[in-house]
């Protein structure tokens, strides 16, 4: 596939894909042209965003049965779970990671996802949780469906599962996708290789047996890697200068 | 220790409103301690034709609290906050009143930083962050005031990802020594 790949990156060009990445459309008219201007990192960006994680239930991280319905969703059952943390290994503990997916038949919810692929009134496909004081997060859902979009002809997005985390410092916030193993159309997916090829696997879940539950769910482990220094380091230097 | 190999952004797509915008993970109002001192700041997102970008979260962050909140069909947003106060930048330098933004769209690779100033805030002329920005981009990130005399000050602060008037966005390196 040849496209056009800006030089706009955020971050290390070796990790981040650029913002221009023409095989992705969408990409065309909102990638911004000019250079990012570069900043030192002030209180503003090490510090955490305050949030009301109270509404935050055990609950929540169940895909599998928060729809309210009383009944459960179709689809293979998983677990999938990891840690996050920084890039020195320390955890990211009461992080905020909220993940939405489409159903096992490949449908969103959402109502501007209109192909013909069934709906299940018992998936809503959102979740969230906090990490914990290891900076690990757990959540059982069910193994996304593959679905078409109109970026290209035929063209059908890889299963995945979308991430937002938020903490432990504004600098490092990331929203990202999870993908699985030996699926096919991952190599065909212009999202998924707008990433630099060294950083690709990183999206991609293990399996895990160790998570795997018996005659109840299969296990996928993914851990996240957030950029940068992150509130412990601006907290630190704060005491030190205290 | 070795650095853990970091993990990639990727777009948030577009089904993302059921999740990062239902009921309760929206938010368009930063109450902080005070309460008082709301300000108001209203703009659009617009991409590189001028067109409305339906489809954007706008996060706002600063001491007092954090945001969330979507665009609609014109591409507009709106929140309310306790205005900012003023952060440190090094241990002699304050930096002027801001609030801190991310932007995400379907169609963003990664999200994109920027910050809101306030053009009735004397600070803003000298803010050390805004001396990195090449000055004949300054004011794209400075929210412009409305008509004084009611309680709440409104601001107007539109986002153009590509293009003329093309906002600025941050790539932060290392923390102010």
């Amino acid at each position: 596939m040849i496209t056009t790949i800006g030089e706009i990156v955020r971050g290390d060009a070796a990790v981040f894909p650029p913002y221009l990445y023409e095989a992705y459309r969408s990409t065309l008219r909102r990638a911004p042209r000019l250079p990012l201007v570069e900043v030192p990192l002030t209180a503003s960006e090490l510090t955490r965003p305050r949030l009301d994680v109270g509404r935050v239930t055990v609950e929540d991280a169940d895909l599998t049965r928060n729809a309210g319905t009383g009944g459960e969703a179709l689809g293979q059952r998983i677990i999938v779970t990891g840690r996050v943390m920084d890039e020195n290994g320390l955890p990211a503990p009461g992080a905020l990671l909220e993940v939405w997916q489409a159903n096992a038949a490949g449908r969103y919810i959402h109502k501007r996802d209109d192909w013909p692929g069934p709906l299940d009134p018992n998936f809503l496909g959102i979740g969230r949780c906090l990490t914990n004081a290891e900076g690990e997060y757990r959540f059982l859902t069910v193994r996304p469906g593959a679905y078409p979009w109109g970026n290209h002809e035929n063209a059908w997005r890889p299963a995945h599962i979308h991430f937002s985390v938020l903490a432990p410092s504004w600098s490092q916030r990331l929203v990202t996708q999870m993908y699985f193993p030996d699926d096919p159309l991952l190599s065909l997916d212009p999202i998924l290789n707008a990433v630099p090829e060294g950083a690709r696997a990183r999206l991609v879940a293990a399996y895990a047996h160790d998570v795997t539950e018996p005659h109840w769910a299969l296990g996928w482990r993914w851990d996240i890697v957030l950029a940068g220094p992150g509130a412990t380091a601006f907290e630190a230097r704060e005491q030190s200068a205290a | 220790m070795s650095a853990l190999p970091v993990t990639p952004s990727q777009t948030v797509g577009p089904f993302f409103h059921d999740c990062l915008l239902r009921a309760d993970a929206r938010c368009d109002t930063i109450v902080g301690d005070s309460g008082d001192a709301q300000i108001r700041v209203e703009g659009r997102v617009l991409d590189g034709d001028g067109a409305a970008v339906p489809d954007a979260v706008i996060e706002v962050w600063h001491a007092a609290g954090f945001a969330r909140v979507g665009t609609d069909e014109d591409g507009r947003f709106s929140l309310t906050t306790v205005r900012p106060e003023r952060a440190p930048y090094d241990r002699s330098t304050m930096q002027a009143p801001h609030l801190s933004v991310a932007v995400f769209a379907r169609g963003l690779m990664n999200h994109l930083f920027t910050r809101i100033y306030f053009e009735d805030e004397p600070s803003t002329a000298t803010d050390p962050i805004l001396r990195h920005v090449p000055e004949a981009r300054r004011a794209t990130l400075v929210a412009k005031a409305g008509p004084d005399g009611s309680l709440t000050r409104r601001y107007r602060f539109d986002i153009v990802l590509q293009g003329e008037g093309e906002t600025v966005f941050f790539d932060f390196t290392s923390p102010v020594r």
